[in-house]
């Protein structure tokens, strides 16, 4: 037997640096490791995050890879973990698992369009693979942001998506499934922001993320546009506790979403019952 | 050739006390009521030769209910990982158990090795002993659970009415039996009447039994999704975990962790979790991945019967019986609903 004098669930200090409110409830997060190393992530992977007498969660990695030392995480004040971790203040410490799980494949992107489609929270991991594009501008074809949101208050990084929109060589539609007297752009589910692109499908690739319900009705109209469901690719939230294939929590069909995914190439989970 | 040794009752006093001054020793053992367990072995406790099916399932000594994995300083922030492999000997383990303790070496060492399951399993001697009686609710025999070759250190089959038949399995477990003293080869005897009480078991168990190839499980699910076998179960399941709970396969944990009042130092543990339970697959903002007791009790057949398979070859049950009877709306029955699957779709692979 493979005995080392290892433990997979000792997680290892980091230190946060800097923290910005990007919406009522959602938070950007910035650290460093206390080992002075880099995450060395890929695009789309997690990591699992403890705050000390609280408990441990997974949270996709916001920012891309090749960025220094430090990583963000954007995060939701929604569980005990999240509530704690909106307590700390720079200077304070947490402990980190990870990265752990798939990641979009990049390379396979290069030279072609990438169509991403960000439902809510679904633009926080999208953002690694995004901005890894942006800095490696020139060996990607077009670049398509969709960004569905309930309702304008909830939108985050909207400076970023702002600059994002003004760069001229990244093109950017938001909708809101709920608008106010502020919004004045598009109002309806991110469905009504396809058939506003031209796409050249045989040559996009799809990088969505979104709430579950979002997956089934753009995968069907990616599909009708004529992009191959092979160049689709999604990213499956489930509850990862061990983050090792073990406990049994994140499991789509015989699937483990925390080593098998989250980013699973459409045609790879196509025929999973538990899947989209 | 497998070395074999002629062991006689008499031996066992002698050999339980010297092995349980190194060893936590653990015999079956009358838990009360009409039920067997493993139990700590003492002076004087009598052995239940023949018992059928031990209350609790062995995964309990090598995946405790809970388990410490780190401890950590909340003020310097630091974390030690936590090893606990205390050395034990179960003993009378049924060879059913032995299958399934088999299977989670597998699966615990496969992957990214579970370096607590594997020091556990490394400490831990088994010693596995031939059914003579068979729980009601047993079906293992139709399922190839009386077949087991490797996985123990020894394997005591009762032969006569103070003998057995110990088949050596590691030298660990040959070591452990030369503390009774010169050893006795077998005879080709012996072999012979050993060969025919593992036939006894195996006929004895065959009163319930898959109607079909245990092997065709996994294609049968695999036609079985949307089978109304699921809903007509699944809509009496009270979602209590207890099928989970004695299931000698099943494994899935929790993470948890608990901090001292003045919040200095803390454990993080996992303990055992069921599929079963509605909070299962609860994800922050409280999406369910599967909120119907439908969604959950199909999971679970088809983490027994195909997807375990899938992966290593066998079916995630051993046909212990032991669901069967913990389940208290009466509907944890894997004989029942395999049969019934493969009858409702024609008895076809």
């Amino acid at each position: 037997m493979s005995i080392k004098n290892f433990s997979p669930y000792v997680p290892r200090p980091a230190t946060l640096v800097a923290k910005k409110q990007l919406s009522d409830y959602v938070t950007l997060f910035t650290f460093e490791q206390d080992n002075g190393k880099p995450l060395a992530h890929k695009p789309g992977q997690f990591i699992q995050l403890s705050i000390y007498g609280v408990g441990e969660a997974p949270f996709s990695i916001s920012s891309p890879p090749e960025q220094k030392n430090v990583f963000e995480l954007a995060v939701r004040k929604i569980g005990a973990v999240t509530q704690a971790l909106h307590n700390i203040e720079p200077g304070q410490k947490v402990a980190i698992r990870g990265p752990y799980g798939s990641f979009f494949p990049v390379q396979q992107f290069v030279g072609k369009d990438t169509l991403f489609v960000a439902g809510g929270l679904g633009y926080i991991p999208l953002r690694s693979l995004l901005r890894y594009q942006l800095r490696h501008r020139e060996e990607f074809g077009r670049v398509i942001v969709l960004i569905g949101t309930r309702d304008p208050k909830e939108r985050i990084f909207t400076d970023q998506i702002k600059r994002l929109g003004e760069r001229g060589d990244v093109e950017v539609l938001e909708t809101v499934d709920r608008g106010d007297e502020s919004w004045k752009g598009n109002v309806g589910l991110i469905t009504t922001l396809l058939p506003k692109v031209q796409l050249d499908p045989v040559n996009t690739y799809v990088a969505m993320v979104g709430p579950p319900v979002m997956y089934r009705f753009v995968i069907a109209d990616c599909r009708k546009m004529g992009i191959p469901a092979e160049q689709i690719y999604v990213s499956l939230e489930r509850r990862m506790k061990c983050g090792l294939g073990k406990c049994g929590h994140c499991q789509i069909n015989d699937l483990n979403a925390c080593i098998d995914g989250p980013v699973f190439r459409y045609t790879d989970i196509e025929a999973y019952q538990e899947a989209i | 050739m497998t070395t074999t040794y002629t062991v006689f009752q008499e031996q066992l006093p002698d050999l339980f006390r010297k092995w349980s001054q190194e060893y936590a020793l653990y015999v079956p053992a009358s838990a009360g009521g009409g039920f067997f367990d493993l139990k700590p072995w003492r002076e004087g406790l009598e052995v239940a030769w023949e018992y059928d099916v031990a209350y609790n399932p062995p995964k309990r000594f090598l995946l405790p209910p809970r388990e410490t994995l780190v401890r950590y300083d909340l003020r310097k922030y630091t974390a030690e990982p936590v090893f606990e492999a205390p050395k034990q000997i179960l003993f009378g383990l049924h060879p059913y158990d032995l299958k399934a303790v088999n299977q989670l070496d597998q699966l615990m060492e496969g992957g990214s090795p579970d370096q607590n399951y594997l020091r556990r399993r490394e400490a831990t001697v088994i010693m596995a002993l031939d059914p003579l009686t068979v729980s009601p609710t047993a079906f293992w025999s139709s399922i190839g659970g009386d077949h087991v070759n490797h996985g123990f250190d020894l394997y005591w089959t009762k032969i006569g009415p103070a003998s057995f038949l110990v088949a050596v399995g590691s030298p660990r477990g040959e070591e452990l039996l030369r503390a009774a003293g010169e050893l006795l080869p077998a005879t080709a005897a012996d072999r012979e009447a050993a060969r025919r009480a593992k036939l006894r078991a195996h006929a004895l168990a065959r009163s319930n039994s898959l109607k079909y190839n245990w092997e065709e499980t996994p294609r049968v699910l695999g036609r079985s999704w949307d089978s109304p076998v699921w809903r007509k179960y699944a809509v009496m399941c009270l979602a209590c975990g207890s099928c989970n709970l004695v299931c000698p396969t099943c494994y899935c944990f929790d993470i948890r962790e608990e901090a001292d009042d003045r919040l200095e130092q803390g454990e993080r543990f996992r303990q055992w979790d069921g599929c079963m339970l509605e909070s299962f697959a609860l994800v922050a903002g409280n999406h369910n991945f599967r909120p119907k007791a439908l969604d959950r009790y199909r999971h679970r057949y088809f983490r027994k019967g195909k997807y375990i398979y899938d992966k290593i070859g066998e079916l995630g049950c051993v046909g212990c019986g032991r669901c069967v009877r913990a389940c208290t709306a009466g509907i944890a029955n894997p004989l029942t609903v395999f049969n019934e699957l493969w009858e409702e779709s024609g008895n076809e692979y």
